[in-house]
């Protein structure tokens, strides 16, 4: 887990899991198309596929009303939830903690599938959901004594560029006065 | 700024320092001072026993690394907006 890569990922990861959730756990039934149009059907098939199930999750029929927009809230997810630097079965490990922190019903259970469609066991399962726990009791006490960090500087710096870009340069120092 | 003082390792008793060194061990780093989050969990030793105990059980290896359990706490903690 060295380096930036990981991090931006769990990051990006937080934040669409959060606004698939949103959207889920909404009074927004009656947005949901009757007979949706045949592109968002298409993507429809798509995210079917993905998750290997006959329905499609409630936040992605929520949007359907508007497949352009559709498509790209679901390539969205797609990148951010495929194997990359984080593999998919903890990349729903992250959102599983995501869902149960924020308290969202739909992601909690459906996350929870997930990790289990992908070969978490019961073990697995409360592993993560003791992490969960666990980190949110304590990050509640450090709030409530307003704990400063003092961990934040066992990691090194990751020095690599951003993907596909450069290095920075390297910083000259001005010269000293003699 | 924290709102209670936070004691240094010394103002501890004997057997709590001793926890101290137990968790500079479980971090691999040599901190000057135990981390702020271990000399409060320090001040209720039967509660802190109990919290660290569930958590070390919560975050040892198992069907998820080490490495993946830290990354779920951090982001637990970040969507608590925990800046600690």
């Amino acid at each position: 887990m060295a380096g930036d890569a990981p991090w931006y990922e769990a990051a990006l990861l937080v934040g669409v899991t959060n606004a698939l959730n949103v959207v889920a756990d909404s009074p927004l039934e009656s947005l949901e198309p009757p007979s949706p149009s045949a592109e968002a059907q298409t993507v429809f098939a798509d995210i079917r596929a993905f998750y290997d199930r006959a329905d499609v999750p409630v936040p992605f029929r929520r949007v359907a009303s508007d497949p352009g927009y559709l498509t790209d809230l679901w390539g969205a997810t797609r990148r951010v939830f495929a194997d990359n630097t984080l593999t998919r079965r903890h990349k729903e490990a992250l959102a599983f903690a995501v869902s149960v922190t924020t308290r969202s019903s739909f992601g909690t259970a459906f996350r929870l599938a997930e990790m289990r469609r992908l070969g978490v066991g019961e073990r697995g399962v409360m592993e993560v959901l003791g992490v969960t726990q666990m980190f949110s009791s304590y990050t509640k006490i450090a709030d409530t004594l307003q704990l400063e960090p003092d961990m934040d500087h066992i990691a090194a710096a990751d020095p690599s560029p951003a993907p596909g870009g450069t290095p920075p340069a390297p910083r000259t120092r001005p010269p000293e006065a003699p | 700024m924290p709102t209670v003082r936070l004691r240094d390792a010394g103002e501890y008793p004997e057997p709590i320092q001793k926890l101290f060194e137990v968790a500079k061990a479980w971090f691999k780093y040599d901190f000057a001072q135990p981390p702020a989050m271990s000399r409060v969990m320090a001040w209720d030793p039967e509660l802190g026993a109990f919290h660290g105990r569930a958590m070390k059980r919560a975050m040892t290896p198992g069907e998820f690394s080490r490495a993946e359990k830290e990354m779920v706490a951090a982001v637990v903690s970040g969507v608590n907006a925990c800046a600690y």
